[in-house]
């Protein structure tokens, strides 16, 4: 990829579109080179009238004229519409194309860059969207100012170029103190906008202190300065108004002035005594023409307004949107065993939270971890997935995992304390794209029942993060979804506190058999299965005891202490 | 005026207010409307002279121009004078909320969020104000000059008139079509938008599912999705609003097509169609002035139909039922707070939280109110401060129902120490004062001092007169910020609510010390809190609810 072709290179945008831009290019200067026409062909036929009524043409002729107007009014509007519609679908394709590298990048960022990212997307987004806007507006006015003018003016010089220049030079005045006045307008327009936050942010404190101004007393104090903000605000905003909309008016006016020029230096030219020898035709064509370029050439500020804004939001979002490599794909074969060798990790800054973790786990086995609150179980199970950087080795089949952290290897499954589901369907949230039968994981964690009984089955919309679903509901879709993309190493972080123990018990027995070639990690508080787990790895004071349930009992005083208690517990909740 | 209960009750009192200004506003919008219809009158003149083969006066050329400015300058000025009434009106209308906001009873403000209330001040009214500057005020302008102009080319050429007549009603209806559709699929687009817009914070929640699935593709294709249904939206508008104005550019040189050819043809149809060239070039600057009236309107519907929406809020928002007072005569009593038989809910159907509950405390007594988390015991202090009624029985505070105490009075009778310090905008001293004039700073200084902040508020670069904000002081300095607030006018009776914040010991000491000297010679009323109940006093009695 060469570097004009990256798409943090604004050429690159505009040459994805070239096609479309073509289409705008073509129609764009058809039409506004066509505008023309129609002051040409209403002066034609005014002299047409005129020469009919003086006997002088027959009336056969105008029908002609006025047909070929008609014709070629609607041959140059459609090419306006051509025009107006490429531009629209031009903005569109790039507002796409950019947003899908922001959001890609975003994908692609590094987790601890996470924090924080929500509310920055909102202002890229928002600077893509003007970003975009800037260039539709500049790809417009680049026809419907430029070309135009040219081809106005063009035609005014035709008819008699020294009218012309002097007619022109009132409305290049009109610019210039447009120009002038422009400071004064954005210094009134940002008071405006600065006294409209004000009063905002005042009526909410108003509202949300409501009842702290009633108790004090003070709520006709606090609505005597809110008065003080409307009043301060009205003030403002009409100022604002008046220099934004109001000065619009006069600078027209003021390119008028040309008019005069024309009505009398023109009125001379059809009388035989000016510059050039007129018809009716010529005078009125002349002055509709100039009457539309002045309207033009006040708007011609918009588009250099609109540009400098694009150049503002573009430098802001450019950097998000270079282009990200993508890491290639390790595939690794199920039936994978996992050997961890002397791990040791600590967070940036702290003492190691545990060190020297060796065991290993053949596929089917399901090896149990836990160790009391806080003991690092849940940073143990993020460590196999890549996320954090660690010393020592961990092998998954014959490939060594990266330890610098930061990314997510390949072969492995892992599911958090938070379900993490999507708003969308319950197949959608499970598959994420990936055709097949849910069926199976759907029984295998035991929710296959409830959810025939909703209303629209799999395909039914659970809401922003599952909310229609209940926490149990939510946990059990999010196991189920670890289960479908199986992978050869499945972490399930305490995968069943919100379940019941009779369903955790089903659930287990399920899930040996659905991962009997993978190797399973399961962390989890709650020691119900843990006489069921191929291997135990108790974690206490940073260091890890590997042993079957049965010795752990015998040699660790802390682990008994934990099952016992646990069992007392759910004794007592039977009673 | 009792007719302020209602949007339109409002404008009407704002035009009354106002009378200059609104006799101006309709003069001016006549004037611009006529201003604007002369300049083709000229042109024709203008036309006829040269074809007759006259020279053209040069005051001609200038009067062409003295009409074209004075009507460049009404338009200014109608411009001006709409958005000036449009804010009179939409201040007014902002400060007779305000007032409606002293009336609201507590629970107003307790059962809804500060933001939506608050979007009834700013969003509903701001579209009021569109349907001003850009609704009713701007539809009156066009409509009269889509007739007038329909005037003058009648009284040019009875046949285009005839024609226009009939065109008329088919534009507008394709007009009103397509804003319709429009605005339909731009309704679409706005849902898609959301949609789009909320991916976002869900994809940054679930991260690590995404990674660790490697489902990135996914969810990229995902966005790429829902970023295309709301194109599709977007196009559909973009189409009606690509082809719309090329239509009516379209038809409106047809109709001129017709005409010329029309007034061309000799016989009968001239009697119509018959005009001098100069008639034909006013008549063709009329038609092409004609159509843009006719799509502001259509454009105008749109807004007031949009506008009725935040208008019924504010509507809704001023009927809101108001807070219900006492009536009774006023009679001194020595007893400080004397709550009879009061039984009292939140809301009509929630059951009560208490019933027939009866309590008096003596003047320069202290009173802790104990009991679980839900037996009533804020809810008693916000009744006793007058935030709510009883449904039953009575409570008052030297023989006075709370909520009838005049507010500039209210200080002195009650210092209400709230669970959360409120902070307001302003200065440090303006925390104490709550922005109240009648508290002066040698007040606020001798309350920093009681609480134990005045030397910490001295080592402030500014005193009192620092800007205050979140990160200035910790949250235990804010608590005394809130004890100095209480009693800064020398309040007969304290009220402290139970203070939340998470304090470490030493804090917590100086708390403590600031509630025991904010509390000497005043009839005290708290609600048990460890900080309290640790340290009674010896006159402290409790209550349990």
């Amino acid at each position: 990829m060469s570097r004009r072709d990256a798409t943090d290179h604004i050429g690159y945008y505009f040459r994805k579109e070239k096609w479309t831009l073509l289409v705008v290019a073509a129609t764009g200067i058809l039409y506004n080179a066509g505008m023309v026409a129609g002051p040409w062909f209403e002066g034609q036929m005014v002299q047409y009238l005129c020469d009919i009524l003086g006997g002088n043409r027959q009336a056969m002729e105008m029908v002609t004229l006025a047909a070929c107007y008609v014709l070629t009014i609607l041959f140059v509007q459609f090419m306006r519409y051509l025009k107006r519609l490429y531009v629209r679908k031009f903005a569109n394709h790039i507002s796409k194309s950019m947003k899908m590298t922001l959001y890609r990048n975003l994908l692609h960022r590094k987790q601890e860059d996470l924090e924080g990212a929500g509310s920055m997307m909102t202002k890229i987004i928002s600077d893509a969207d003007a970003c975009v806007e800037g260039m539709r507006k500049f790809t417009t006015e680049v026809f419907d100012t430029g070309v135009v003018i040219i081809a106005y003016l063009v035609m005014l010089l035709s008819y008699d170029w020294k009218l012309t220049l002097l007619s022109m030079l009132f409305p290049p005045i009109a610019y210039f103190l447009a120009e002038q006045l422009k400071a004064v307008v954005t210094k009134n327009v940002a008071q405006s906008r600065e006294s409209s936050a004000r009063l905002n942010a005042a009526t909410l404190e108003r509202v949300t202190n409501a009842l702290t101004y009633r108790v004090y007393g003070q709520e006709t104090n606090r609505n005597g300065a809110y008065e003080k903000n409307l009043t301060d605000y009205e003030k403002k905003a009409v100022r604002a108004n008046i220099w934004e909309n109001a000065m619009q008016p006069i600078y027209q006016v003021i390119s008028m002035l040309g008019a005069i020029a024309i009505i009398w230096f023109g009125g001379k030219n059809v009388f035989g005594t000016g510059w050039s020898a007129w018809n009716i035709a010529a005078f009125t064509t002349f002055f509709s023409c100039y009457q539309k370029l002045a309207v033009k050439s006040s708007k011609a500020a918009k588009l250099f307004n609109a540009v400098q804004k694009a150049q503002v939001s573009w430098k802001r979002i450019k950097s998000y949107l270079a282009p990200v490599e993508e890491e290639p794909e390790r595939s690794i074969a199920a039936g994978s065993a996992l050997s961890v060798q002397s791990v040791t990790f600590a967070y940036p800054g702290r003492q190691a939270l545990f060190t020297n973790v060796t065991f290993a786990a053949k596929p089917g086995e399901v090896v149990g971890l836990t160790g009391k609150i806080a003991c690092g179980k849940s940073t143990l199970g993020k460590l196999l997935t890549g996320e954090l950087p660690y010393q020592g080795e961990i092998f998954l089949g014959d490939v060594r995992f990266s330890n610098e952290g930061g990314r997510y290897e390949n072969g492995v499954g892992y599911l958090g304390h938070r379900p993490e589901l999507f708003s969308g369907t319950i197949e959608e949230n499970i598959c994420m794209g990936k055709p097949g039968d849910i069926g199976p994981v759907l029984r295998a964690v035991c929710i296959d029942r409830e959810v025939e009984e909703f209303p629209d089955g799999i395909h039914t919309v659970i809401g922003s993060g599952g909310v229609r679903l209940s926490g149990g509901q939510q946990a059990r879709l999010a196991l189920a979804r670890t289960l479908y993309h199986k992978k050869p190493l499945m972490v399930l972080d305490d995968p069943f506190s919100a379940v019941d123990l009779e369903t955790e018990t089903r659930i287990f027995a399920n899930l040996r058999v659905l991962a009997k070639d993978s190797v399973v990690l399961l962390i989890s508080h709650r020691l119900s299965l843990f006489p069921q787990m191929d291997r135990v790895l108790w974690l206490e004071d940073g260091t890890v005891t590997v042993a079957s349930h049965g010795e752990l009992i015998q040699k660790n005083v802390h682990y008994r202490t934990l099952c016992e208690a646990q069992r007392k517990e759910a004794a007592s909740d039977e009673n | 005026m009792k007719t302020e209960s209602s949007v339109a009750g409002i404008i009407g009192n704002t035009l009354r207010k106002h009378p200059w200004l609104s006799v101006l506003l309709l003069l001016t919008i006549l004037l611009s409307i006529g201003f604007s219809l002369l300049p083709p009158l000229v042109l024709e003149k203008i036309v006829d002279t040269l074809t007759a083969g006259e020279p053209i006066l040069f005051s001609v050329a200038v009067g062409y121009f003295a009409i074209v400015a004075v009507s460049g300058l009404l338009d200014a000025a109608k411009e001006s004078l709409i958005t000036a009434f449009g804010q009179k009106v939409t201040h007014h209308i902002r400060s007779v909320m305000s007032e409606k906001l002293k009336r609201l009873p507590a629970s107003y403000f307790v059962e809804r969020e500060p933001g939506v209330t608050a979007s009834r001040f700013v969003n509903d009214v701001n579209t009021v104000d569109n349907l001003f500057s850009s609704g009713i005020i701007s539809m009156a302008a066009d409509l009269c000059k889509l007739v007038s102009i329909l005037v003058i080319i009648f009284m040019k050429s009875t046949g285009l008139g005839l024609l226009l007549l009939k065109v008329t009603p088919l534009l507008f209806w394709m007009t009103r079509t397509f804003q319709k559709r429009m605005l339909k699929a731009q309704m679409e687009n706005r849902v898609a938008v959301g949609r789009t817009n909320q991916q976002i914070p869900e994809t940054l929640n679930n991260m690590r599912t995404i990674r660790v699935l490697h489902r990135e593709p996914y969810m990229l294709e995902r966005y790429g999705d829902t970023i295309e249904q709301s194109y599709r939206a977007q196009e559909r508008s973009n189409f009606y609003d690509a082809v719309y104005s090329p239509i009516v550019v379209s038809v409106s040189s047809l109709l001129i097509g017709i005409v010329m050819a029309a007034s061309a043809k000799s016989g009968t149809v001239q009697l119509f169609f018959g005009m001098s060239a100069g008639t034909a070039a006013a008549v063709i600057a009329y038609v092409s002035n004609f159509f843009g009236p006719l799509e502001s309107i259509g454009m105008e519907i749109q807004n007031v139909q949009s506008a009725v929406a935040g208008v019924r809020r504010i509507n809704e928002f001023l009927k809101e039922t108001e807070q219900k007072k006492s009536t009774e005569q006023v009679r001194g009593d020595s007893i400080a707070v004397r709550v009879c038989d009061v039984s009292f809910g939140y809301r009509e159907q929630e059951r009560e939280i208490f019933h027939n509950f009866s309590l008096t405390v003596a003047e320069g007594e202290s009173v802790v109110l104990a009991g679980r988390t839900g037996a009533g015991k804020s809810t008693l202090v916000t009744l006793i401060a007058g935030l709510y009624q009883p449904r039953q029985g009575t409570v008052r505070v030297f023989g006075r129902a709370p909520e009838t105490i005049p507010e500039d009075e209210k200080r002195r009778w009650f210092g209400y120490v709230e669970q959360q310090f409120r902070l307001v905008p302003g200065t440090v001293g303006d925390q104490v004062s709550l922005l109240d004039p009648q508290v002066t700073d040698a007040q606020i200084r001798q309350a920093l001092e009681m609480v134990g902040l005045g030397e910490t508020v001295d080592k402030l670069p500014q005193g009192i007169h620092t800007p205050c904000a979140e990160s200035l002081f910790s949250q235990g300095q804010f608590q005394l910020l809130a004890i100095a607030r209480a009693v800064v006018l020398d309040p007969r009776i304290l009220l402290l609510d139970e203070i939340t914040a998470n304090l470490d010991s030493q804090t917590e000491e100086l708390v403590l010390s600031a509630l025991r000297a904010a509390s000497q010679n005043r009839t005290v009323l708290s609600v048990s809190h460890r900080l309290y109940s640790g340290a009674p006093n010896r006159h402290t009695r409790f209550v349990t609810l």
